[in-house]
């Protein structure tokens, strides 16, 4: 069923443009280029290990796109689907996680060009990258199913949340060490140790520092960090599962 | 087949607001929480057993089609349960659930696996679904479901739901849309369908179709079940209800 509701959805998703799922690709890397102008070239960004600023972009890019689509069309899943959720009985989690595995494979036809990027930017692949990129995958995964479990549920009974998510995925994507290194935040001089300890304690931090470590060991998160990580991702699945449960009924009622 | 058991839902009247933030964090803090609250009805019990036709009757928004959709398990109650033995063919709102971006064929597919029909079945059935919506859908059917005529959707609709081999059918206000020729087929179906014994729940306000088909009537009325008994004995109860008023 889940598969069958991701197939539509990429049908009717690609079926009136040319470039297709294309498309898909050319977002992350346009912005990848605009990254790199602004600050590879005008700010001569380095990473703290040494290796390629562009690869570091790719690296993060590639993952917040899935991450950015995946919230922003989850958020709508129930409402902008809701002829079938009211006339068939299916487990309604299926469709905001479908928004999610839907997005997720744009993620992985992207795949080939990250390991493009790494060859041509010569970045390691070693061990940690077998390592890395799995447990980013299965962490972002974890932790998308949360956020649309709630925020798909919560539109129904209040479309404001449609609008302030949009805002607050922009937050999120500075708020996380995708286009700077993490060793940025850690050596800030003007940043208080508070503002320090809650940035890390978005488990957004953890999973883009595993997304970077496939290619710049250096960047391997602690463990301390990792289990910061795994944790903020479990309360954000368990509440997601909860909120939805709960809200179901009302939803179902509204839609 | 299926048991309701003390059945009742309620919905908030005016949709101002429709959720609190603290709602969402707390249970009942809410000051007032029934204010504006409306029960279609409360505490309705029935047991339909298989191969039964049973029709409701009652005034308009009296929950006739919010119990089919219960019954569907599209809705939740708020009290008591529905228990179902087994599948449930729906045909609710005129519409089997179809998208209009898609088209007509890629819709039977969606619908029709979304229903637990496996690939191999619907390449099989497909032409005899088509076939039945008509030669107007058939000229169609590569086209956006949203470029339909309401009564080629519904035709469309009926004849993905009829080809499902659940046990019980639901159907609600249906006939109301189609011309004549399609109605005739649509009886043909449904008596075919009962003849197999399946179970079905029929939403209507023409009398014709309801005595055609039911042998048991449900008659919803101010917020109770206030008639189960033979069609007949709805209708009567129904009547009297809409003629004294």
């Amino acid at each position: 069923m889940l598969s069958v509701l991701v197939r539509r959805d990429l049908a009717v998703k690609y079926q009136q443009s040319v470039l297709g799922y294309l498309w898909s690709l050319i977002e992350p890397l346009t912005m990848a280029l605009i990254y790199w102008f602004i600050f590879g070239l005008l700010f001569d960004t380095q990473i703290p290990g040494g290796g390629s600023y562009p690869m570091f972009i790719i690296s993060g890019i590639f993952a917040w796109a899935w991450f950015n689509s995946a919230i922003n069309e989850s958020t709508s899943a129930l409402t902008s689907q809701s002829l079938l959720v009211t006339t068939i009985n299916m487990p309604r989690e299926m469709f905001p996680l479908g928004k999610v595995l839907g997005r997720f494979a744009e993620y992985v036809a992207g795949l080939p060009i990250l390991i493009g990027a790494a060859v041509v930017f010569d970045a390691q692949i070693t061990w940690r990258t077998l390592v890395a990129l799995p447990l980013a995958v299965i962490l972002q995964f974890a932790l998308l199913a949360g956020i649309s479990l709630l925020l798909s549920a919560a539109t129904v009974m209040l479309r404001d949340v449609e609008r302030f998510v949009r805002l607050f995925v922009r937050i999120l994507f500075y708020a996380a060490p995708i286009i700077y290194p993490l060793s940025k935040v850690y050596e800030s001089q003007t940043l208080p140790e508070w503002a320090k300890r809650l940035y890390v304690a978005d488990p957004l931090v953890g999973i883009f520092q595993l997304h970077h470590a496939a290619w710049f060991p250096d960047e391997f998160p602690s463990l301390r960090l990792l289990a910061f990580t795994v944790a903020g991702t479990l309360i954000v699945l368990t509440a997601g599962v909860l909120l939805f449960r709960r809200l179901e009924p009302s939803v179902l009622k509204e839609l | 087949m299926i048991r309701a058991e003390g059945l009742g839902i309620r919905f908030h009247q005016g949709r101002k607001r429709n959720l609190r933030l603290r709602e969402l964090v707390f249970y009942g803090t809410s000051r007032d929480p029934y204010r504006g609250d409306f029960w279609p009805f409360r505490d309705v019990s029935f047991d339909i057993r298989p191969g039964e036709a049973v029709g409701i009757v009652g005034r308009n928004g009296t929950g006739k089609s919010t119990l089919l959709r219960l019954i569907a398990g599209v809705l939740i109650p708020d009290e008591g349960s529905v228990r179902i033995g087994g599948k449930v063919a729906p045909l609710l709102e005129l519409s089997a659930g179809f998208s209009g971006d898609l088209t007509g064929r890629e819709n039977v597919h969606l619908v029709g696996s979304l229903h637990g029909m496996s690939a191999a079945d619907l390449r099989r059935r497909f032409d005899r679904i088509v076939d039945f919506a008509g030669e107007q859908v058939r000229r169609s059917i590569d086209s956006p479901v949203r470029h339909y005529s309401s009564g080629m959707r519904v035709r469309l609709g009926f004849s993905v739901i009829a080809q499902l081999e659940h046990p019980i059918l639901l159907v609600d206000e249906v006939m109301a849309v189609g011309d004549a020729e399609f109605r005739a087929k649509c009886y043909d179906t449904m008596e075919e369908l009962l003849a197999q014994g399946r179970t079905m729940v029929l939403v209507s306000h023409e009398e014709s179709d309801l005595t055609r088909f039911c042998t048991r009537g449900l008659f919803l009325h101010e917020g109770q079940l206030a008639v189960d008994g033979s069609m007949a004995e709805a209708i009567r109860a129904y009547k009297e209800v809409t003629t004294s008023s």
